[in-house]
């Protein structure tokens, strides 16, 4: 028979003690970029040669990722009144609004059985020229298929939702990616004959996911990211001026 | 992992939570069984803010048989739940989801000693809402089985050898659609939540079966 056991200890003490101690890998740091696929043969090539899985060559994978969104506020002006009282409306709901909660849910369509991941991603920081990449928040979880009902009944909407193919290769801690996004044309049937390429390139990603304040892991990927060139440059994207209307 | 039911125990007047349990524990070591540590069950609910319309309630349980695992159940407010089990993490990602699901502040715990008997585990819990203790659950597990319909008798035999007639001869409700399948982790948990708002919707110490059976 086992010995006795120490009392077990609340879930939410022990993740908060996991959080103190910062063993949770809650931070995202990040490059991107991306190669014509007239390119892309080359740069396996290289990666290949640079990554840990030399033997088993790379992994290959093909994803279904829905983008889902909750808003604390919805509401819809359905009697006439005047500008005013619809500027200060807006002007409240602009004071408490936050910015929508945004959850991805990601599946694998080659491994059914796999677990759904459910993931957060907070607003990426560039940091200044100093920080060699981008840093977000990022919270993966993994979950059973039933994710998809739940976020819809919970209130959430589906924004979007996409097809990646590519390749994932290791060096260390890191993680590569180079992957194909197909758009569906069906909502919710990512069948092949249904699914058309957004663009005639592929995404490269070079990504760690670790605890907090574990800045030296963003050297190592500086200096990964020098290798890879001129076959492909990975650098910190800036969302912000990608939305901005140009010019 | 084998099948798991869940039965109440009747609260007395005169005894606290402590001291039942303490009754029960003289019975199951009578029967042979070691403890083995104690468990620990935890729910809490979370509602939706009325700006998303009809108000779902979320209940998010930990269970320390599956130390590893946060499973939530979703009742949509007209009839529909939809339960997820997820990693220990996903309680991180609630706490972003606090603007729009806030929690009733009304916490459950079911707490006590686990015992081992062979095939059997057996747990002798308190329910505390809110610290207060609002009855006794029993849990019990026959662990080389997963199929509740073939392996109920038995256990329904082994309730009644040391819990007596509480127990009763009709399957718990929960299974009545589910005799033939897979037992799961979270079949316990749905367990739970019928106990648990069958205790919430009690007002005061609850005594369901307040027989003299003990």
């Amino acid at each position: 028979m086992e010995a006795v056991k120490e009392a077990p200890i609340p879930a939410m003490d022990s993740l908060t003690a996991a959080m103190k101690n910062n063993i949770v890998p809650n931070q995202e740091y990040l490059l991107q970029g991306s190669v014509l696929d007239s390119a892309v043969e080359v740069l396996l090539h290289r990666l290949r040669g640079l990554c840990d899985n030399v033997d088993s060559g790379p992994e290959t994978f093909h994803d279904h990722e829905m983008c889902f969104s909750i808003s604390n506020v919805y509401f819809s002006v359905h009697v006439l009144c005047p500008l005013h009282i619809i500027i200060n409306i807006i002007f409240l709901l602009g004071s408490v609004t936050p910015q929508p909660l945004t959850l991805r849910v990601r599946r694998a369509i080659d491994y059914l059985d796999m677990p759904y991941q459910l993931r957060y991603i907070g607003q990426p920081e560039l940091g200044d020229k100093s920080r060699p990449t981008i840093l977000r928040n990022s919270i993966d979880v993994a979950t059973t298929p039933t994710i998809v009902d739940f976020l819809t009944e919970m209130g959430f909407r589906m924004d979007f939702e996409y097809i990646l193919r590519g390749y994932m290769f290791r060096k260390g801690r890191m993680k590569i990616t180079v992957s194909k996004i197909f758009k569906m044309m069906v909502v919710g049937k990512p069948a092949p004959e249904s699914v058309d390429p957004i663009s005639q390139s592929y995404l490269v990603e070079l990504s760690v996911l670790a605890p907090s304040n574990q800045d030296a892991i963003a050297e190592d990927m500086r200096v990964f990211a020098e290798q890879l060139k001129p076959l492909v440059h990975l650098e910190k994207v800036d969302y912000k001026r990608l939305t901005q209307p140009p010019m | 992992m084998g099948v798991t039911i869940i039965q109440q125990f009747p609260m007395k007047e005169n005894r606290t939570g402590a001291q039942i349990i303490e009754f029960l524990t003289k019975r199951v070591n009578a029967l042979g069984a070691k403890q083995c540590g104690t468990f620990l069950v935890d729910c809490e609910t979370y509602a939706s803010i009325p700006q998303l319309g009809v108000q779902r309630t979320l209940h998010v349980f930990h269970n320390s048989e599956q130390p590893a695992s946060v499973f939530a159940i979703l009742d949509n407010g007209t009839g529909k739940t939809v339960p997820v089990v997820a990693d220990a993490l996903f309680d991180l990602l609630l706490l972003k989801m606090s603007s729009v699901y806030t929690s009733k502040k009304s916490k459950v715990e079911i707490r006590g000693p686990r015992f081992e008997l062979n095939d059997f585990v057996i747990k002798i819990g308190a329910i505390n809402i809110n610290h207060n203790v609002k009855g006794i659950i029993v849990e019990a597990e026959y662990r080389p089985c997963v199929v509740f319909g073939l392996c109920w008798d038995m256990l329904r035999e082994f309730l009644q050898g040391f819990l007596g007639s509480c127990v009763s001869n009709i399957p718990p409700h929960y299974f009545q659609n589910r005799m033939n399948d897979i037992f799961q982790p979270l079949d316990t948990i749905q367990q739970y939540l019928d106990h648990i708002t069958i205790y919430r919707k009690a007002t005061g110490i609850l005594q369901p079966f307040n027989t003299t059976n003990t």
